[in-house]
This record gives structure tokens, sequence and C-alpha cells, in this order.
């Protein structure tokens, strides 16, 4: 196990440089100057010449590239261009926002996605099939954007029932006033591709030849499904969670913009509209490394769901 | 060898793609969702080539003007301020321009104005700046589904070159491509949007190119999957050993076999890369200001929604989601037809 | 005997859509107003015996409905006097794996690779007898004790990958008898294991038969396996019963006409090697079959000399480490032109490594292959692809071996003109056409797609696409074994007739110790890439001299003999 590990994080290294390779050259050749642009509109030549020395852009890029490497390493990011904030405040005081709000959207998603894909697999007729591939193509074919509009200016604005906008300080009143809103709606959306794509996983194993033996012993439809068909299929919802998972920390900068919520998401977005780019880099790197060392965990998680899994 | 007779003429039988066309259109809800994709992309091409909503800029009605079956919005209270009654106070000997106004009036006569009578109510309704909202929703389908497909085919062309050659050869090819997968998968894909955005500003071709480079990792990963299966199955062995070039069982051999598997994807990419534009377009980092989208019109509709305006929203979001809805269901019904195995039983 | 089961007039069919309003179904068991039946009765075996598509696993499955859902099943199936098909959901449920258990073909997939073998064993003596689980577990243990699996205190814990095939079969058959049922339906059980290990299998059952009083219904295709262990044998080809009886009398006095094809088509090791096979369309007719082979020319030039091959492959272990596995290790033979080597061991044994390394479609790790004095393994672009014509492969799968979007005309035509024979397209089809006829089949196929010929065709496609190079050697990897007993018979022919005309010398690879033995000179006996043992195929039937050899003639199935009764 330990030796397999050691692998693992062994070979994340080249995967790491190659993001910030990436990450390096895409600003670098094709973004703008970041002298120009930290010196603003109304800066002089001169202007524009002192910072350049100063971030050091006259040096080869490979010395360059050495700094930016350093940066990572030591975690110092520097300020913000636009904010002068430091960019690891940036994340020590989003990141908690954006949590709040994905993970209880997250959870809700797979503990309700499972029941119920679990209820339509077991009951298996062509009517209801044919019902929930409809009602969830039509649902997927609305722009989440029309959901958070219509559902702000409804709930919101015209009902009153939750805030239309907002954030506090302490999490307790955000998890009870704040979430709720853009948790109905994000699970509204995000539910009906869960439901179809688990459906999918647990016929799947209907059609397994387990199955068979399993109903040859006198199991009935119950135990089959809930025990036997479930405890398969976890291992392909395992991965589909374990996918989902890197996507939270970005959160859903859709909902963070238009619930006023103060995440990373929304950071992002405003960097990216002020070509912030010591913000959007440090975030691209850092969570490149968040989602491997996610995925580690979850081929480590494997083992214990799946026992065929040999881990070398 | 031939029995006695005239040579039977050759028989040519059906391929996988005629089966799957005369299964598809015993599929009724699958040729009516194909016939509306269609009649969109007539009607795209139609807008394309400028036949339809080519002056969607003019500005035709009066701002927000109503739909036209909903008649004219009413006159605007004008506020507290009563207009005083009586004849304008004769102010010509204060007033130091008095002289001038009958020179002026002179010289306004030889000009012509084309004083164009803004519409009450337009078909669809008009947005803040009175322009028609049919027109910008015909014109954001173009703009929409043009950059989804546009899009979606780039994205196949990397994902599935790249796939092949990974599956096909595995080693060290194999190796580096799995690199790049990493690399690009390790971000986050909105991130990646985004990180692109940043750097390549806003315009059409840059959305396509944008989506297209982050998009390409599904297909990637599946066409690769299908090719490492492919390659070690007989047919393929078979074509080494009678001496097919390895271009010829790459493309000639397996391609054909996957390609259904691809076009599934494709139609995937498309109603997801449509959704991704419509969002970009909304942020301000999709298509430029001159242009209008989907998204630009769902941009506008949120300030116009608490005023009481939906018409836009409406002809925005029932375009969308009809054509995404008919695309949809087509794709399903062209997957089911190609592959009895997936459909239900009935 | 009391009647335990018996099966009157049954009849299912599956609904397979609609066409035009029309629900269109697929008879699988019964044809027309003709439905199956049979009985069987307490403390007996009775065998249900067909080719692939005669219905015998349907009906089997059908008597406890483990169909899909879209099975239509009419008739009567009466257990023990109740009428099973008019049970309600939980009589089925309760009889289900207490009075009627089934083990199934592939032990590998039917095993659910996620829980324990100790899990699933005690799941019917919960369910059924209410144990509780830590009982359960003992009597689990004391099966696995019973079907002869050691260390079952270990193997309680162990999940179905970590046992071999034939352990995990054992393990089924565990589970079957958990519960002590009174009728154990078998599905082609040694179907998917190697002929040693089925050996052992049929064994087992036997022995676990008499202990329990149980009765058996074995669903084969192998009608001299089955020949040894029924009591009773009912043969059905496409949906009806054909001929039922007892063994002795369907072995000695078959009366259907089919039947007496299939008992007669199959390559026996026992009898005295004929020229040609019967074929089921021949016996039927009335032909009888033809003379003697002929004797090969024992001084016929040597087309292929093979010293040392081998072939490892490399895998990945530890940290950074690599394991060298040894698949193919010190082959040497000669081929002459005109005659047949066989290549015979189970798997694993390195037999398909070997034939694919000889067309370098694996690279070979050691050795030298001399065609006419080249090595063909050092041979390089031209002369490497001049080389693919001398010698070509048949594969085992016939489903897999053509692509299924090329028509068989492109199939065949482009070998040609890959290398350029034949001056252009007309000429190139006007021998593919030829080939065609060659193999037996109509001109017709030229348009058409895999997917409308049966296993059988499609493997004479394969053999037709191989002969446009006009190839002196022909290697055979298994490429008779998927396919039913009679279509063997008639591609056996075939290649006995190609050999004939052409002068071919053919490497004929395969499991099967009898079909090996009809069509060979000379036979390669291999275990774990080693050659075990190399002699003329005469000599290694009448005088094995190895262990091995010895243990692989005596599994083979022999079919019903007087003895044993």
């Amino acid at each position: 196990m330990a030796a397999y590990v050691i692998r693992r994080l062994w070979q994340m290294v080249p995967t790491l440089f190659g993001v910030v390779l990436l990450v390096f050259v895409l600003f670098k050749f094709f973004g703008g100057d970041p002298a120009e642009i930290l010196g603003g509109l109304n800066a002089t030549p001169q202007q524009v010449d002192a910072i350049r020395e100063q971030l050091g852009l006259n040096k080869p890029w490979w010395v360059q590239l050495g700094i930016f490497l350093k940066q990572i390493a030591t975690f110092d990011w520097g300020k913000s261009w636009a904010t002068n904030e430091s960019v690891a405040n940036l994340f020590a005081t989003r990141l908690p926002a954006t949590l709040t709000v994905m993970t209880p959207i997250l959870l809700l998603d797979t503990l309700l996605a499972i029941p119920v894909a679990l209820g339509v697999a077991y009951v298996r007729g062509s009517l209801t099939d044919r019902a929930l591939t409809i009602a969830t193509t039509v649902a997927l074919s609305i722009s989440f954007l029309v959901y958070v509009i219509i559902g702000q200016y409804v709930f919101g604005f015209q009902l009153g029932w939750f805030p239309v906008q907002g954030w506090s300080d302490s999490t307790w009143t955000n998890l009870v006033t704040y979430v709720p809103l853009p948790l109905l709606l994000a699970v509204a959306v995000g539910v009906s591709p869960q439901i179809r794509l688990y459906r999918s996983f647990f016929l799947d194993e209907l059609g397994q030849d387990y199955v068979r033996t399993a109903r040859a012993k006198g199991l009935g439809e119950g135990p089959v499904l809930f025990k036997h068909v479930l405890r398969n299929a976890m291992i392909p919802i395992l991965t589909n969670v374990g996918l989902a998972l890197p996507g939270i920390f970005v959160g859903s900068f859709l909902i963070e913009v238009f619930f006023s919520i103060p995440g990373l998401g929304r950071e992002v977005l405003l960097a990216v509209n002020r070509s912030d780019y010591p913000v959007i880099q440090a975030v691209t790197v850092y969570l490149a490394v968040l989602t491997m060392l996610i995925n580690l965990a979850t081929d480590l998680l494997y083992k214990v769901v799946d026992p065929r899994v040999t881990l070398k | 060898m031939n029995n006695a007779g005239p040579v039977p003429a050759l028989e040519r039988s059906e391929g996988v793609w005629h089966a799957a066309w005369r299964r598809f259109k015993g599929d009724r809800l699958g040729m009516v969702s194909m016939a509306i994709v269609l009649a969109f992309l007539l009607l795209i091409a139609a807008a394309a080539v400028g036949l339809v909503a080519k002056h969607w800029q003019q500005e035709v009605g009066v701002p927000n003007a109503p739909p036209t079956l909903m008649g004219p919005a009413p006159p605007e209270a004008t506020g507290a301020i009563e207009q005083p009654k009586g004849p304008n106070v004769d102010i010509s000997d204060i007033d130091p321009l008095a002289p001038k106004y009958k020179e002026w009036a002179e010289r306004a006569k030889q000009y012509q104005t084309a004083d164009t009578v803004k519409a009450e109510t337009l078909p669809l309704g008009g947005d803040r700046l009175g322009r028609d909202v049919l027109s910008k929703v015909v014109k954001g389908s173009q703009i929409s589904v043009f950059v989804g497909v546009l899009a979606a085919v780039v994205a196949t062309l990397i994902g599935t070159l790249l796939g092949a050659l990974a599956g096909f050869f595995g080693g060290k090819v194999g190796d580096f491509l799995e690199w790049l997968y990493n690399v690009f998968t390790a971000i986050p894909d909105i991130l990646l949007i985004f990180a692109f955005a940043a750097v390549f500003g806003r315009g059409i071709g840059t959305v396509v190119v944008i989506l297209g480079l982050v998009g390409w990792t599904s297909l990637y990963r599946q066409v690769r999957a299908e090719f490492i299966k492919h390659r070690t199955r007989e047919y393929v062995r078979a074509a080494e050993a009678i001496g097919a070039s390895t271009t010829s069982r790459m493309f000639r051999h397996i391609l054909p076999n996957v390609s259904h598997v691809i076009l599934v994807r494709m139609s995937l990419m498309v109603v997801g890369f449509i959704k991704s534009e419509v969002i970009l377009s909304y942020l301000g980092l999709g298509v430029p200001v001159d242009q209008v989208s989907w998204g630009t019109m769902l941009a506008d509709a949120q300030g116009e929604l608490i005023l009481g305006y939906w018409w836009q929203l409406a002809a925005a979001t029932a375009f969308m989601a009809t054509f995404l809805i008919a695309f949809s269901l087509a794709a399903d019904a062209w997957r089911d037809a190609l592959d009895p195995k997936l459909r239900g039983i009935e | 005997m009391a009647g335990l089961l018996s099966i009157q007039d049954l009849k299912v069919a599956f609904r397979m859509g609609q066409r035009n309003g029309v629900v269109q179904r697929a008879e699988a068991v019964g044809r027309g107003a003709v439905g199956v039946s049979f009985d069987v009765a307490e403390n007996q075996t009775v065998a249900l015996v067909g080719e692939s598509g005669s219905g015998k696993s349907v009906t089997a499955m059908s008597i406890v409905n483990l169909l899909p859902d879209n099975a239509e099943r009419s008739g009567r199936v009466l257990w023990r006097g109740q009428d099973l098909l008019q049970a309600d959901r939980p009589t089925l449920r309760a009889l289900r794996g207490r009075e009627i258990a089934c083990v199934f073909q592939d032990p590998m997939s039917s095993l659910n690779p996620v829980f324990s073998v100790g899990e699933q064993l005690i799941e019917p003596l919960v369910t059924h007898l209410g144990l509780k689980p830590r009982a359960a577990l003992a009597r689990a243990e004391q099966l696995l004790v019973e079907v002869g699996i050691p260390e079952p205190t270990r193997r309680l814990k162990a999940y179905p990958h970590e046992l071999s095939g034939g352990q995990q079969q054992r393990v089924m058959i565990a589970m079957a008898l958990a519960c002590e049922p009174k009728l154990l339906i078998a599905d082609e059980p040694t179907t998917a294991l190697d002929v040693t290990i089925q050996r052992q299998i049929i064994e087992l059952l036997a022995k676990l038969r008499a202990s329990h009083g149980l009765s058996v219904l074995f669903i084969s295709h192998d009608l001299a396996l089955v020949g040894e262990i029924a009591d009773q044998v009912v043969v059905m080809r496409q949906g009806t019963v054909r001929e039922q009886g007892s063994a002795a009398q369907i072995f000695n006095d078959p009366k259907d006409a089919y039947t007496r094809a299939l008992l007669a088509c199959r390559p026996s090791l026992a009898e005295h090697n004929p020229a040609r096979l019967m074929v089921i369309d021949d016996h039927i007719a009335g032909r009888s079959a033809h003379g003697a082979a002929h004797a090969k020319n024992p001084d016929a030039p040597v087309l292929l000399e093979v010293k040392a091959l081998a072939k490892s492959f490399w895998l990945k272990e530890g940290l950074f480490g690599k394991r060298e596995f040894k698949a193919v290790r010190d082959v040497n033979f000669r081929l002459r032109r005109g005659h047949t080597l066989g290549v015979v061991g189970e798997s694993g044994s390195g037999k398909t490594t070997m034939g694919l390394t000889l067309l370098r479609l694996h690279e070979p790790t050691e050795g030298e292959v001399l065609f006419d004095g080249r090595n063909l393994l050092t041979l390089r672009d031209a002369e490497r692809q001049a080389m693919r014509r001398r010698i070509q492969i048949v594969f085992q799968n016939p489903y897999a071996s053509l692509n299924p979007r090329f028509t068989i005309g492109q199939t065949l035509v482009e070998p040609m003109t890959i290398h350029g024979i034949g001056g252009d397209l007309t000429e190139r089809e006007q021998r593919a056409r030829e080939l065609l006829g060659k193999v037996g089949l109509d001109d017709r196929a030229f348009g058409k797609y895999p997917h409308e010929f049966s296993g059988g065709q499609r493997q004479r496609i394969a053999i037709a696409r191989c002969l446009t190079l006009n190839p002196e050697v022909l290697v055979l990897d298994e490429a008779v074994s998927a396919l039913d007993v009679s279509v063997q018979a008639q591609v056996l022919n075939l290649l006995r007739d190609l050999q004939d005309e052409l002068g071919l010398a053919y490497i004929f690879i395969s499991h099967d110790l009898a079909v090996v033995r009809f069509i060979s000179d000379e036979v390669l006996v291999m275990k774990d890439g080693e050659v075990v043992e190399q002699a003329s195929a005469e000599t290694i039937l009448r005088a094995p001299q190895q262990e091995y050899t010895r243990k692989l003639i005596g599994a083979v199935p022999r079919g019903w003999t007087p003895a044993a009764v």
C-alpha cells in the first residue's frame, strides 16, 4: 500500500509540472502584458518599464519559469493586482464560503439521486423509463441561468421565502438562511442527470450473471437490488462522486455571483474580468494539486469498495 | 460458382447505417425531434446568409415594447410634476438665441429626416433598447448553435485523433498523451475555461477554441478505451496478418467500428457546449458586445424581470429549450437505433 | 420412481419489440403448436443435449423463471404436482435455492465479485433455513469440504477472483447444495473449463449425486460427456425435442436422423481415422462415409523449420520492478508440405501465443523460424510483407475475425489490393468470387455483411480471405472450437479438401484432442509454455509417454459405455 502511494505521488510530479507549464505558457505568451495591466490605463511608458523591471519580466523565460516554480513551492503568490490583497489570504477567506454552499449541494444531490435511481430501476417499466428520460431531457435543456433567474424572482422577490442575496459571518446563519435557496435550485437542476446516470449503473448491474445467481438462490427482488446490485454499483458511483469533488472548490460560480456569496468561484470570475493574473494562476495550480490528491484518495477508497482491485 | 441460369445481380445488403435509419424511422418521437432540429438548422442557415433577422440591431420599437398579443404598454404616469396650462411665456427679449430660431427653422426644412415611427408592440416584444426580440432570438440561435456545433467538432477531432493514437500505440506515445490528458483534467473544467478566457478575451472564434480545448478530454478517454479494445480483436489481427498498414488498420478498420460511440458523445457535447456558451456570454466572457446570443439575451433578461418585462427571457428560454430538447431526443433516438441492445424491450 | 418434475408442452417466446404496431416474437422453445415435454424422476440424471439455438438453456431456465422480463411461457411445468407456470412470485422464490438449485456456465461472472465466498454461501442458508450467520458459516465450511476445496476456513474469506475456474465452480456447486435441494439444474457447468478440470467436476457431481440422492438436469452440447453421466437423454434441435430415451438406447439405437447424425459427425478417439467426418445433412440424406484417409508423403519437402522459439512478456511488479512471464519456451518442430502439425494444450499452455509469434503478430524473444531457409523473424519491411503472403492465420472467434463494417467482398479484396494480386478491381472481385465458391459459399455473399452469416460460414470466409494470397502454410488457431459439432465437421472436411487440392501445410492449434487427432499427422503437446511430448498422431494416442499426455487423453469424454450403468 505504501509503495503504491509513493509511486502515485511520484507520478504526480510530471503532471504537476505540466500544469505549471501550461499556466505559465498560457499567461506569458497569450496573455496581455502584465506591466501594462498593472500600470493601468494612464501609466506613462516609464512607469510601465519600471513595473516590468520590478516583476522581472525582462529576464529570460526560463528564469521566469524558475521564479514561478519557486512561488508555487513557497505558497508566495504576492498580491492580487486588483485588490492588493495577498493571494494566500484570498484563499483562506473565500474557500469556507464556497464549501458551505457546495458541500450540502453535493451531498444532497448524491443522497437524493441514489434512492430515486434505485426506485426507477426497481420498477423498470418502459413507461416510467420513457417518462424519466423525457423529464430529465427537458430539465437539462433549460439553462441553469434561467432556473436561477426565475427562482430568485419567484422565491426571493415575489414570495419572500428566502432572501434574494446575502451572506453573513456565521456559518450557522449561512446554512439556515442563505444556503437554502441556492441549494434548492442547484439540486433541482443537478439531480436529474445524476438520476439518469445512476439508473444506467443500476441497469448495467441488473444485467449481470451474478444477479441471476442471486435470484436462483431464492432471494427476493429487494435483497437483489439493495444488497447485490447497490454494492456493485457503488463502484461507478464512487468514481462519479470522486470526479465531481474537485469541482466543488471552484463552486458553482454562477450561484456565488447570483447570490452574492463571497466564495472562490466568484473571486476567480472577478479576477478574470480584471485580468488579475496572480489570482487565476494560483487558484489553477492549487486546484490542480487538490484534484490529483482527491484522485489518489478515490483510488485508495476503491480498494475498500472493490476487492478485485490490486494496487501495485 | 454460379449455377445454371442468368448471373444474379449483386445483392447489396444494408450496412449498419441503413439498418439504423430503418429503425429510426419507426420511432415517432425521434422523427418529430429530428424534424424540429432540421427546421432550426434551416432557420439558422437563413439567418447566417442574412435572409432573416438581418437588422436585429435596429431599434424598431419603443423601449421594452410588449409582445403583440399583449397590446401596447399603457402610457407611463409622468410623475408628480404637473404640466402647467396656458400658453408659453414669451421670453424672446431676454433669450440670446431668439434671433437665430428663424434661421435654423429655415435650414432645418432643407434636411429630410426619416422619422421612424417606433412600433408600440413587436411580435415577441422588444428589449430595453427597443430591438425586436424575435430577430434577436433568431440571430442568437444562429450564434449559439453555431458556436456549440463548431466547438463540438473541434473537440471531437482533437479527442478522436489523440485517443486513436494513444489507444492503438500505447507505449511512449500513449504515456505522453496520458500525461497531456492528466494535465488538462487536473484543472477543473470551469477553471480552465476561465483561465483561457482571461487570456484570450472575447469573441466567437475564441469561445470555439476555448470550449474545444477544454472539452476534448472525455472523448479522448472513450476513444482510447475503444481502440485498446479493438486493437487486439481478431479482425484487426487478421488485417495485420494480411499486411495492412498501421494507418489502414487504425482508420479504415477500427474507426468505422467506433464511429457510433464518437457520434453519441459528440451530440452530448453539442448540448453541453451550447449551454456553456450561454453561460459564458452571460458572464461577459463569450461572444463580443456587438453580437447577440441566447446568453446575452439572458443577461439582459435578469434586469428586465424585476421591472416586469418577461418577454426576452421567455423567448430566449423557449428557443433554447426547444432546440436542445429536440436535439437530445433525436440523438437519443439515433443511439437507440444504432444499438438495438440498448433499446428497452416493449 | 416417483415423478419429480414434469414438463408438458412448454413453449417460450421472447417479445422483441414492435414493428408497424405488431408485437414481434422470437420462438426459443417450441415451434408452432409443438412444445417441449419430458420428465425428471427422483434420483435421476436427465441430460438436455443440443447445439446452440436448440433452446435447451431456455427450457431449463424457464422451470423456475430465471428468464428475462420479455419472456412469455405457456404449457405446464409440474413440480411435484404443482404447476410452476401458474405459481406466484413468493412460491417460486421459496422453491429457488431450496428445492431446485442452479449451477451456471461461467462461474467467474455468476459469483458476485464484491462479496466473499462465505458471504455468498450463507445467503441461501439464512434466507431459506433461517440460520444465524455464525451457524450458517459453519455449515458453509462443511459444504466447502464436501466439494473438495482445500483450506476451507481461509477460502471462506476469499473473493471469487482469487479462486481458479475449477474452484469457483465448486463454490457454485456448494452454494447450490446448501439447502439440500431435490433437483440440481446444471447449465453447461463444465463448458468454460479445461478438459482436465472438467473431468474433476463431473466426478464431483456424480459423487454428490449419489450421496445426496439428487436429481440432476444436465444441459450440454457435448454428447460424449452426456453419455458418461446421464440416465435419460433428451435431444433438442431448434426448439423441439427430436428424441428422448435412456442413455443406452440413444447411443446404441438412435431412432431420429438428427441424433444419429450428432453421434456420427463427432471425431472420436476410439475409432479408426476416417477421411471425412459425417455431416448432419449427409447423414439425414442417407449418404455414407467415405473411405479411409490416404497416407501422406513422408518425404515431402520441409516448408517450415522452427528452432528454439521463445516468447516472454514483461509484467510490472512492485515499485519499479518487472517480472518475466515466459509464455512460450523452446519450441522446435518441422512442418512438411501437405502435412498437418497439431498443437494441443489447455488454457495457459502458450499454444496460441506460439501460433501468433510464427506470424510475428507477437514479436518473438528468441529463436528462429526458417521458411525456405530464410529466418522469418529477422525479415524487415518489403521482405516481411512478402512473407505475409506465404503464411496465414485463421482465428478462433468467427464473430470477431471479420470487420463488421466491411462487406464480404471488401474483406476478400483487401489483401489482394495490399499485395497487388490481380491486375485491377474486376480481376480481384472475380478471384474473390471464385474463392467463395471454393469454400462452399454462394456468390451472393459478396455484397453482404458478416452479421448475416452463421459462425461456420464466417470461418469459411476467413479461410477464403487467407486463400486470396495463395499461402503455403495456414495456422489454424482454435479455428473450429467455437463451432457446433455439425458445423465443425463441415469446416474440418473443407480443410481436408483444401489441403489435398492445394498442398497446404497446417498448424492446427486446439484444446480438443479428438479433433486434433482427426486432422493431424504429427502432434505437439504443450503445457505452461513447454512442449511436453512430440510424436506422430497415432503414437501420441496409442502410446503416450508423458504423465500429462495420459491425463489429457483420459480426461476426454468417451460417450456411453456399457460398463457405466
